[in-house]
């Protein structure tokens, strides 16, 4: 957190400064943005963050790489399942202990299903925001067949924690791929009426064509990724590009757009989904039988050692790559861990996008950009 | 577009590498190179020109034993699997030149350096508090940091114990 920065204009008399935040129903966590408006045009905009900071990479370094299992789904408290598996597969690749096939698969369903609960409760929130109330009832609707299926496998509704290293911790049961078709078939029956009620919205594309225009140059100076950055056309997709885990042998697309606006990240999301779907069919087509946690996870080795380097390792999350830096020294503990998370840098790009807009813009760029506050703060 | 080996060749030729401080090995990225101080402004140039974006920034407390931090800064590209570390090796209390000037998103990494570890970075616009409230006088990410200081916020730290509750006392003993 930080005071904020002196107004910078030369005239100063006709600009006046407003917060908006922390404590604000439209910026989706405890987010702060000091404001300096000309009438209803925004001249300069410092977002203030930190209010939900938890010292997450402190924690790290006082305790085993077990005992840090929890942690990782809460800094991103709706991609709980991407996170929590980038922490085990990131302490699996520097320690290198070996995953058996039934638990790659079952990480891809598992996490493509959280990934469309994430985006499902975006589209939501998102039209909230524009002030579209019905969405939000249809999008819960659909978010909460998901969170069933997940709680069924996790025993958690939101914070989960079923990774481990070198598997999972609980195998799915014979009827999980039955009841998680069932949930596909009802997702895709759905995607029409979102059409339907969405994108031939004269107000929602009137308030989200054009508005909070990202360039390529602006996002490669920030380091923005997701559905973001392939709304500017950029296909950039961390299970394509540096793939991981059972994803090579799925087949899916990138969508990407080129208007770089909040309709286009809008639109971007939602073909998204349909491509979790598609991959979400296969895998369970391709689950294997077999063993859910190799031998050597953390079930026989509970205090488990790294060799001495430093891992870098990177996911998709829903908002764009999640990277997990860790520095071991050789003990049970990491030396440092370090999370670079997506929202981070789609936030810190808004002082350069907003200025120029109106003052209502802001809620229609902060949510179409998805920032989850805790994983900015850590 | 370079590949990871082109930009790493460029940067030996052009100088700007540094021999290892420590033996540290670095894994889940294409190339790594110590980089001089001096030159990283210069190196980080080539990175954006050959197409990369600033990923990340680790600062690391290697004060005990070496009196010095070490800074992972990687760089990746949009199209292939290619990561680049600049890894940077510096003495406590020096500063090291700033990337804000360079990359947009340097600017709130460089703060956060600052305010956990202390590491000062030259011709960065301004350090100010990013994650935790203005003034902190601690730096939470060092290893010598331990315990959380009194809080001017909080004052649960100083208050008087509470009065001790017999039933509970006795629960506990019984």
């Amino acid at each position: 957190m930080s005071a904020p920065t002196p107004t910078p204009t030369a005239e100063p008399l006709d600009t006046y400064t407003l917060n908006m935040g922390p404590q604000h129903p439209s910026t989706h966590g405890v987010l702060r943005l000091v404001l300096t408006l000309r009438g209803e045009k925004l001249v300069h905009v410092d977002p203030v963050i930190g209010y939900g900071h938890r010292g997450h990479e402190k924690m790290a370094e006082n305790r085993t790489y077990a005992q840090f299992l929890p942690n990782n789904s809460r800094q991103d408290y709706l991609a709980g399942v991407i996170y929590n598996f980038a922490w085990c597969e990131a302490v699996e690749k520097l320690g290198q202990i070996p995953v058996p096939e039934r638990a790659l698969v079952a990480r891809v369903i598992l996490a493509e299903f959280n990934r469309l609960a994430s985006h499902l409760m975006w589209i939501g929130a998102f039209l909230l925001d524009l002030g579209g109330w019905t969405p939000q009832l249809y999008t819960w609707d659909d978010r909460e067949a998901i969170l069933f299926l997940l709680e069924s496998v996790t025993g958690s509704r939101l914070t989960y924690c079923t990774g481990r290293f070198g598997g999972l911790s609980r195998d799915l049961d014979p009827d999980f791929p039955r009841r998680a078709r069932e949930v596909l078939k009802k997702l895709k029956d759905r995607w029409q009426e979102y059409e339907d009620l969405v994108e031939t919205n004269v107000i929602f594309i009137e308030r989200s064509r054009g508005i909070g225009v990202f360039s390529r140059e602006q996002c490669q100076s920030y380091g923005v990724t997701g559905p973001s950055l392939r709304a500017v056309g950029v296909p950039y997709d961390i299970r394509k590009v540096e793939p991981y885990g059972a994803y090579p042998r799925f087949q899916f697309d990138i969508p990407t757009r080129t208007e770089g606006d909040a309709f286009a990240r809008y639109w971007v999301r939602v073909q998204e989904m349909k491509q979790s779907v598609r991959i979400i069919e296969q895998a369970l087509e391709q689950l294997p039988d077999g063993p859910i946690i190799h031998e050597k996870g953390l079930g026989s080795k509970k205090r488990l050692k790294l060799p001495v380097g430093t891992q870098y390792y990177a996911v998709e999350s829903p908002r764009g790559q999640y990277g997990i830096v860790i520095v071991s020294e050789g003990g049970t503990e990491p030396y440092r861990a370090k999370f670079r998370t997506p929202s981070y840098a789609n936030l810190a790009l808004l002082p350069d996008v907003l200025p120029g807009y109106m003052m209502a813009d802001i809620v229609a760029v902060l949510g179409s950009i998805d920032v989850i506050i805790p994983e900015i703060d850590r | 577009m370079a590949a990871p080996a082109e930009l790493a060749l460029l940067l030996e030729q052009r100088g700007w590498t540094a021999q290892p401080p420590t033996e540290h090995p670095m894994s889940g990225v294409s190339e790594s190179r110590w980089i001089a101080p001096a030159h990283l402004v210069a190196a980080a140039e080539a990175a954006k020109a050959a197409g990369y974006f600033y990923e990340s920034l680790t600062c690391v407390d290697r004060l005990d034993p070496h009196g010095a931090f070490e800074l992972v800064i990687t760089f990746a590209r949009w199209d292939a699997p290619a990561r680049v570390a600049y890894r940077v090796w510096t003495p406590k209390d020096a500063p090291v030149p700033s990337l804000a000037g360079v990359f947009g998103i340097a600017e709130w990494n460089e703060r956060e350096a600052w305010e956990l570890f202390g590491v000062g970075f030259s011709g960065h616009p301004k350090l100010r508090w990013l994650l935790l409230p203005d003034d902190t006088e601690f730096r939470p990410l060092l290893k010598s940091f331990t315990a959380p200081p009194p809080s001017n916020y909080d004052d649960s730290l100083t208050a008087p114990a509470a009065p001790q509750d017999e039933r509970t006392d006795s629960h506990t003993h019984g």
